[in-house]
């Protein structure tokens, strides 16, 4: 049975065969790879470069990353802060979304990007604190127009910083690359 | 068989965080439980489960019967909760490293994205004091919103025990760094003993002489902490008789 069935593999359509079934699986791979690696689709195609561009800091707008776990997304009644001194949301297509959730009362949906698994207890205060800077994880915002993640935020990410942070201070390091700082 | 007498007790204090349970004023309310329960997003496993002896507590309230019948009487209640040892038996038989001794608190961890299901730890450890998730239990619509966002949410096929809830003295120490000073003694405490009506678990430094755990020990003097002979070195101290 069986060698039958490597004896059809062998015959010219059979390696055909073989090679549209791998083509398939790669193309399937490669689709699926690249689909996770997308920055979700935002209600509002939010230019991070236009806003940086202006000298706004990014605690104005996610203020939460100096005083807590979050750092925050913006409502839109902060938007609108802004917004309606500038003749320009009137008109603007792009602007259409936030100017509707202004009018009818309703927030706009962010999805956010940065994210962490469940099982990863993040601090932004703790990290904002330490003296690092928002570009070190997120990435240079003032190119990005939609935000999206300049790389996987996985342990190896978070550990070799913990420990080039730690340096020779026993201590630190001790505390840094605990389990239960990140995992409770 | 190794008799008490013969095992070498480590005497090196290396405990940080401790707690001290007075069971003369324990009155058995389970106020402890259903706090731990909330705090920690336990899932409630339901009746034929727990049927099954697959209940999730991290804490519990123990009786045992006490003489021969009909002169019958019950223990006074022992909250028991894992005992965060100094020595955990339940720590070198992991084979994925996932219950790991933190050095930086001095508490046993259970790090659940590491944990396979072996349950070495649970049947390894001598209080009974670890939960496994044996299924995804589900929660209807509005306890779902009421998830403690501080807490991992366990999958199943994942141990889980007490942390003397860790996120409440990672939130202290945040906390306390911010306003540039150190924790104080006092300053929170777990979820069990700040539901306590009867104030019988007292949480804190076990390190610190002048906390208030250290001053309970040293007044009632008689503190008792359970399986000692078998070196675990456990942080939980109860008073009994007083």
């Amino acid at each position: 049975m069986i060698k039958r069935l490597f004896d059809w593999l062998k015959q010219p359509l059979g390696l055909i065969a073989v090679g549209i079934a791998l083509l398939t699986l790669f193309s399937l791979a490669a689709y699926g790879i690249n689909y996770t690696q997308q920055a979700p689709a935002q209600p509002v195609q939010f230019p991070h470069t236009t806003h940086v561009g202006f000298g706004i800091q990014c605690l104005y707008c996610h203020p939460g990353a100096a005083k807590g776990p979050a750092a925050g997304i913006p409502t839109e009644a902060k938007c609108w802060g802004c917004h309606n001194q500038i003749a320009k949301t009137e008109t603007s297509l792009l602007l259409a979304p936030l100017k509707q959730s202004v009018e009818s009362r309703t927030p706009l949906e962010w999805v956010p990007v940065a994210q962490v698994p469940d099982f990863v207890q993040f601090n932004h205060r703790a990290h904002i604190a330490a003296g690092q800077n928002c570009e070190n994880c997120h990435g240079d915002m003032s190119k990005l127009t939609v935000a999206e993640n300049p790389q996987v935020f996985n342990m190896g990410f978070c550990l070799a910083c913990h420990k080039k942070v730690a340096g020779e201070n026993h201590e630190l390091l001790v505390k840094l690359t605990d389990c239960g700082t990140c995992h409770y | 068989m190794i008799r008490p007498e013969e095992i070498k007790m480590s005497t090196e204090e290396t405990g940080k965080w401790g707690m001290v349970i007075d069971q003369d004023i324990c009155t058995g309310c389970q106020a402890c439980v259903a706090a731990c329960a909330m705090e920690n997003n336990i899932t409630f496993v339901g009746e034929k489960d727990s049927g099954y002896g697959r209940s999730m507590h991290w804490i519990r309230i123990e009786r045992f019967w006490e003489g021969e019948y009909p002169e019958v009487k019950m223990t006074p209640n022992q909250p028991m909760l894992c005992q965060q040892c100094g020595s955990a038996t339940c720590e070198p038989v992991c084979p994925a490293f996932a219950t790991v001794h933190s050095q930086a608190e001095q508490l046993n961890l259970q790090v659940y994205n590491r944990c396979v299901g072996t349950r070495y730890c649970a049947n390894n450890c001598p209080y009974q004091v670890r939960s496994f998730n044996w299924r995804d239990y589900k929660r209807p619509e509005p306890l779902s919103n009421q998830f403690n966002p501080d807490v991992t949410v366990r999958r199943r096929g994942v141990m889980e025990k007490c942390t003397f809830c860790i996120q409440r003295i990672h939130k202290a120490q945040d906390t306390a760094k911010s306003e540039g000073r150190e924790v104080v003694d006092g300053e929170f405490t777990t979820a069990c003993a700040q539901a306590c009506p009867a104030s019988a678990i007292t949480f804190g430094r076990v390190d610190d002489p002048e906390s208030l755990v250290s001053q309970l020990a040293r007044a009632h003097g008689h503190g008792v902490k359970h399986l000692e002979e078998l070196g675990t070195l456990p942080n939980v101290t109860y008073f009994k008789g007083g």
